[in-house]
């Protein structure tokens, strides 16, 4: 497998983007396509069969033909598109050669070897989808410009093609007329555009041996192209060195070329790609993460027993999707290894059955799209860490809070209560020496009152801010609710030993706002508590046989609760349809 | 009378042991944490042992736990749990098993002390104490429409005193009326409420706070 670069990223999501064109466009594209061939034909139709000339003017019918039906069936590679630019810029020579207007012969001249850039395009292109990459590929097409660009252009301003021999017709644009220098540009142009093509060809060939097996397969379209490119290069050293046109060579260029589309489109329809596979795979791939992306991955890719193996490079290792350690096959065996990468790192492998690489078009394509995939879970895993770290810092606002009321409660009995309790004691012992001093000692009297009514008002107070009651536990915590509801309560603690602090807390204050509810809003008759503590879930249940049709306004102390309940992950749910009671329940999740 | 008081907070404890004192109770050991009490009873078992509920190290209920290892270890000392604040759900955890001899009161209730002394007095004599506050509170949230609404003013003020865990004299000296006006009273509650007539002062206060518990 080559490496992932960015742009390859980038190639594989526009493909998710391949827009399917209206039937008014394929007729469009055809009827030229036809009207293209016809009139290359027109010579051989009304005048004398060439048949060199009959398979040239075949060639862009059949890059066109062909092209079209692989641009329709493969609307995710742009082969098929390079193969109709290729067949419609072939035309040029048979459709405008045979015209002897000035202006047709110049603009025939000027264009007739446009071909070759959509032609090498495509052959060094076929793995990529059609897509130029960076650097030998786009130098490679860029250095044609030279001969078929510049040089044609050079040498159309100083050659007299009056009498041509290969080409004949006024040159419009022949402003310097210079034979020699001419035929030297000439002889420069077919010589550049031979050693560019034998270029291209070793390039082609180059990668064809360093391939493995499956990929040498796949790689056969863009060889045949290549064995075409070399026919034309041979065909020009040719021409340089002896003067003549070798017929065999010609013969050999033009059926390689006729040949070349009906090769890339069979490549093109051999890859499962073809059969829709990537459109599900784009579909899926859109929410697939973790355990997923390995299931859709392996359903695109036809491979049950695939895996993802997540590469961990702090730990030096690869792992699952559940931090599971991966060992990755010995090359060679039964399974192989597609490395995916994102900005030129490797962050995970494929690891597949080995009849994969039979296919690697649809292979390179699937761990691209297993990049971005990997992004989109990337960015899924950092906010649900940040969803996490929100959670627990909203309980740690909550336990913050409710560890200051406890606090300032254990102040206020050790403190100021013990203080007070210390001080009547006091009076007590006082008032009994003042035994002789009545008027003092109903003083005394009266500061001792006083000081017990201040004593049961701190007691309430410490009671608000933190129900002391708590310490011996949720039971009897709920008994005393129970004790004091005005509406009769019964309690049903069904959970063995004590919950964790804050469940405790939290479902007693959701015990206290739904009993208040009760006697202010219910009519009830009854109500009972029930705490249960199942599979590490606390439940408490307030229920009454009240009136029922509990509305939002009612709630709005639960509703504050509700905040409480979730900062401790868990859910608060009120049920009160109208005349059949209210439910009130809370889940807090409390460990195992 | 030999007492033990334990009370971490030093003035409440030395105000306590004073008072105590003056009623004429001797006090045999002072403890500052429920290790030193358990220590103490063993050492020298006294009659009756008070004790703080918030000791520490945790300050949550240390004294009831002393308490209940003082009731396994010396099943004859009596003991009156003392707390800042009452809770229904507590009392019910301190008497559950065997209500003889047990007493769960407010703090401030000490400073009264002639009451005080004679709570003692009765637990100590097997007898059993309930804060007023909790017996108040179960009153008046009881139900509106049960029998306690058919009990007179006089039976509501008995009842009060029962669950408190005064015997019948104690009713009749609380209330100002005859011993037996006092016993008619109480036989009157007892039918009106449905409960049986257990006999045993410590009983009824187990039955009729169990019957507030649940109207």
């Amino acid at each position: 497998m080559t490496s992932l670069a960015p742009s390859e990223v980038a190639r594989i999501r526009s493909r998710f983007a391949a827009r399917s064109h209206s039937r008014t466009f394929w007729i469009a594209w055809w009827a030229a396509a036809i009207a293209g061939e016809l009139l290359a034909l027109r010579p051989f139709i009304t005048g004398p069969v060439d048949g060199i000339g009959v398979v040239f003017a075949l060639v862009g019918g059949s890059f066109c033909a062909f092209g079209l039906i692989a641009w329709h069936r493969r609307p995710d590679s742009r082969s098929g598109a390079l193969m109709t630019a290729t067949g419609f810029l072939f035309f040029a020579a048979p459709v405008l050669g045979p015209l002897e207007a000035p202006l047709a012969f110049t603009v025939y001249v000027l264009v007739v070897d446009l071909w070759i850039f959509p032609f090498v395009a495509l052959l060094l292109t076929f793995l990529t989808a059609g897509r130029l990459q960076p650097g030998v590929d786009r130098w490679l097409v860029a250095s044609f410009a030279l001969p078929v660009i510049v040089l044609q252009a050079a040498w159309l301003l100083t050659a007299d093609l009056v009498d041509g021999t290969d080409l004949t017709g006024k040159n419009l644009l022949l402003v310097f007329p210079d034979a020699d220098f001419a035929h030297q540009i000439d002889r420069l142009q077919r010589g550049s555009l031979a050693l560019l093509g034998a270029v291209t060809v070793v390039v082609i060939l180059a990668r064809w041996l360093r391939a493995s097996g499956p990929r040498r397969r796949a790689l056969l379209p863009s060889l045949a192209g290549a064995f075409a490119l070399a026919c034309f290069a041979a065909l020009l050293v040719n021409d340089l060195i002896s003067g003549t046109r070798s017929q065999f060579l010609l013969w050999c260029a033009a059926c390689s070329l006729v040949a070349v589309p009906a090769a890339f489109l069979a490549g093109l329809l051999r890859s499962r790609l073809a059969r829709g596979g990537l459109a599900d795979l784009v579909r899926d791939l859109g929410s697939a993460h973790g355990a997923d992306l390995e299931r859709v991955l392996a359903r695109t890719l036809g491979d049950p027993e695939l895996r993802v193996a997540y590469w961990l490079p702090e730990y030096d290792a690869y792992a699952d999707a559940d931090g599971q350690p991966v060992e990755l096959p010995e090359p060679g065996g039964d399974l192989a290894v597609a490395p995916v990468e994102r900005d030129g790192r490797q962050i995970a492998v494929l690891v597949h059955d080995a009849s994969l690489d039979d296919d690697p078009e649809l292979l390179e394509a699937v761990t691209a799209a297993a990049a971005i995939a990997l992004e989109n879970a990337h960015l899924h895993a950092e906010s649900a860490a940040r969803l996490a770290d929100l959670r627990a810092s909203r309980e740690r606002i909550v336990s913050a809070g409710d560890a200051e009321r406890r606090r300032l409660e254990r102040d206020l009995h050790d403190g100021a209560q013990q203080r007070l309790v210390a001080i009547s004691l006091q009076l007590r012992l006082l008032q009994n020496r003042l035994r002789d001093d009545p008027s003092a000692e109903q003083l005394v009297t009266t500061a001792s009152e006083e000081l017990a009514r201040s004593l049961a008002e701190l007691r309430e107070l410490a009671r608000g801010i933190h129900p002391a009651v708590l310490e011996h536990g949720l039971a009897a915590a709920l008994d005393g609710l129970a004790a004091r509801s005005t509406v009769p309560a019964t309690v049903s603690y069904e959970a063995d030993g004590r919950l964790p602090e804050q469940v405790e807390l939290a479902a007693y204050f959701v015990a206290c706002e739904a009993l208040a509810n009760v006697s202010k809003y219910a009519q009830a008759n009854s109500v009972s508590m029930r705490v249960q503590r199942t599979n590490g879930l606390a439940t408490i249940e307030i229920a009454d046989d009240g009136v029922g049709g509990a509305d939002d306004s009612l709630g709005s102390g639960l509703r504050g609760l509700a905040d409480r309940v979730e900062a401790l992950d868990g859910r608060l749910r009120v049920v009160s349809p109208p005349g059949g009671g209210t439910t009130v329940s809370a889940e807090l999740p409390c460990g195992s | 009378m030999r007492v033990v008081i334990a009370d971490d907070n030093l003035l409440v404890r030395k105000g306590i042991v004073a008072l105590l004192g003056e009623a004429g109770f001797e006090v045999s050991a002072e403890a500052g944490t429920a290790a030193e009490l358990l220590d103490a009873v063993d050492a020298d078992a006294p009659d009756i042992a008070i004790v703080d509920i918030r000791m520490p190290p945790t300050q949550t209920e240390e004294g009831l736990v002393a308490a209940h290892a003082i009731r396994a270890r010396h099943p004859g000392v009596a003991i009156v749990v003392l707390s800042s604040h009452v809770e229904h759900g507590v009392a019910t955890r301190v008497l559950a098993e065997d209500p003889a001899g047990l007493g769960y009161l407010l703090k401030d209730r000490v400073t009264d002390l002639d009451d005080f002394a004679g709570t003692l007095r009765r637990v100590a004599a097997g007898g059993t104490a309930l804060d007023p506050l909790v017996v108040s509170r179960l009153l008046d949230a009881g139900d509106d429409d049960g029998p306690l609404q058919t009990l007179t003013p006089r039976e509501r003020e008995v009842l009060q005193l029962l669950a408190e865990g005064c015997s019948n004299p104690g009713i009749a000296e609380r209330t100002g009326i005859t011993r037996r006006s006092a016993e008619k009273h109480v036989s009157s509650i007892f039918a009106k409420l449905g409960l049986p007539d257990t006999g045993t002062e410590d009983r009824r206060v187990l039955a009729v706070l169990r019957y507030l518990q649940s109207a």
